[in-house]
């Protein structure tokens, strides 16, 4: 394959990481009911169960297609081990740690919505069952947050060690990385409390975090797709400067 | 327009410069954000449930409190005292202070070691009420930074070793201690919500 066909997969690649957001954000937020709040901890079973016959159609649907929207996380991820490597060069550590954490965050994300979805798919069960099943996506999903910061915290330390004239990531966004990565810590406390900010439907372990996750997502999605378009022009158009710079990257 | 006169270039001595990084005083602007919020979920609870949170706080041993606020105070005069001393290009008395904080940060973790067990003895523990429940969160998650910032003055101690920073390298180490003051700082809110707060 020649450099133009790659560049442009690579593109490809880049962009379904806004694709990922809005259809995430929609699917799993708003028509999976998880958004403006997800069911809360200290619910009845009762009134658990009564929430998936009221919500059915959205959950059932919005859960299932979010479980596909989610492995656009996988072609992103693939295209941000590419620019990684090329700032690391012969042993790509880091960008395979963010290969591995981003590849790791796709089961961790959406075998939670298939509880979520066994849930709902039996209403009329005995609800303590349907109960166990929603404690349990939740649990997966919240607990086992580490695997995308390891995948965070990888592309922010490469960022850092960019020497090229135009770096993949800003600085800043580097060391905002690290923090959004590290703001997920409360959410192994979900996996004790049912009430208050530290519960899975609280500020400390659901919004925040989640948007954490989103706003680096979505920044680190346009600082990517702004590198291939840079490669591209230097393809097309090649000047002295730009390619000794992309010969230095 | 020539004629136009420009701004006199700041000097690495110029009392005006940002001390340490700038990307580094994002990342302690985000980290004092997210504790910002803490505060606020806490104020919120507490409102909600005073007598509550005025019981449960009288379980508190305030004075390992106020020790832990001594110790913690008196590392980022070690570590103030450390930039100085960088500043001034005495870069032997550099890691000695340095030292002194991070020894400080680790007593501050021996006395939380105790102060912990002390409430698990008692069978209190995060889920005992709502005021145990953000003790915990709080304060567990100020110690996390408290043994972040000692790997960091750690790290600014093996490069002061080595004698990397002097009169015209200060960047690092005031990076570093920029981080440290902010977990004091934090400290600060800490004992004063938790522990004395009526």
């Amino acid at each position: 394959m020649d450099e133009k066909t790659s560049l442009k997969y690579q593109m490809l690649c880049a962009w379904s990481g806004p694709l990922f957001l809005v259809a995430f954000i929609y699917f799993w937020g708003m028509m999976g009911f998880n958004l403006p709040a997800p069911p809360s901890p200290a619910l009845g079973a009762g009134e658990l169960a009564a929430r998936y016959v009221e919500h059915l159609g959205g959950i059932r649907v919005g859960f299932l297609v979010s479980m596909i929207v989610m492995t656009l996380y996988i072609p992103w991820t693939a295209v941000l081990s590419v620019q990684m490597m090329r700032i690391e060069g012969r042993s790509p550590v880091l960008a395979l740690i963010q290969l591995i954490g981003g590849a790791l965050t796709v089961p961790v994300v959406s075998i939670s919505s298939v509880f979520w979805v066994a849930a709902a798919y039996r209403p009329q069960r005995a609800p303590e069952i349907t109960q166990a099943l929603t404690d349990s996506g939740w649990l997966i999903i919240d607990t086992l947050w580490a695997c995308t910061t390891w995948q965070m915290v990888a592309a922010a330390v490469a960022g850092l060690h960019d020497k090229s004239a135009k770096p993949l990531f800003p600085r800043w966004l580097c060391f905002v990385t690290i923090f959004c990565g590290l703001s997920f810590a409360p959410a192994t406390m979900t996996g004790i409390l049912k009430t208050g900010p530290f519960a899975w439907d609280g500020v400390l372990s659901f919004y925040f975090p989640y948007f954490c996750w989103l706003f680096w997502f979505a920044f680190a999605s346009v600082y990517m797709i702004l590198e291939v378009a840079r490669r591209r022009q230097a393809l097309d158009f090649p000047s002295p400067s730009s390619s000794a710079r992309l010969a230095h990257a | 327009m020539n004629a136009l006169p420009l701004p006199a270039p700041l000097s690495p001595a110029s009392p005006r410069r940002l001390p340490g990084d700038r990307d580094v005083w994002i990342f302690i602007c985000a980290e004092l954000f997210a504790f910002g919020l803490f505060f606020v979920a806490y104020m919120h609870y507490r409102s909600v449930s005073v007598a509550l949170f005025n019981d449960s706080q009288l379980g508190l041993d305030r004075s390992l409190g106020a020790l832990n606020t001594i110790l913690l105070l008196t590392s980022s005069w070690a570590v103030v005292s450390a930039v100085r001393a960088a500043r001034l290009g005495r870069i032997v008395a550099v890691p000695r202070y340095l030292a002194f904080g991070i020894a400080l940060g680790l007593a501050f973790m021996v006395v939380k070691y105790f102060e912990y067990g002390a409430k698990l003895n008692a069978g209190i523990t995060v889920t005992t009420d709502m005021f145990y429940m953000f003790y915990f969160c709080l304060t567990g998650i100020h110690l996390m930074h408290v043994v972040a910032g000692t790997i960091v003055l750690f790290v600014i101690w093996l490069n002061a070793r080595a004698h990397l920073y002097h009169t015209g390298n200060t960047t690092g180490i005031e990076a570093g201690a920029s981080y440290w003051h902010m977990v004091d700082l934090l400290w600060i809110f800490l004992f004063a919500l938790l522990y004395l707060l009526r």
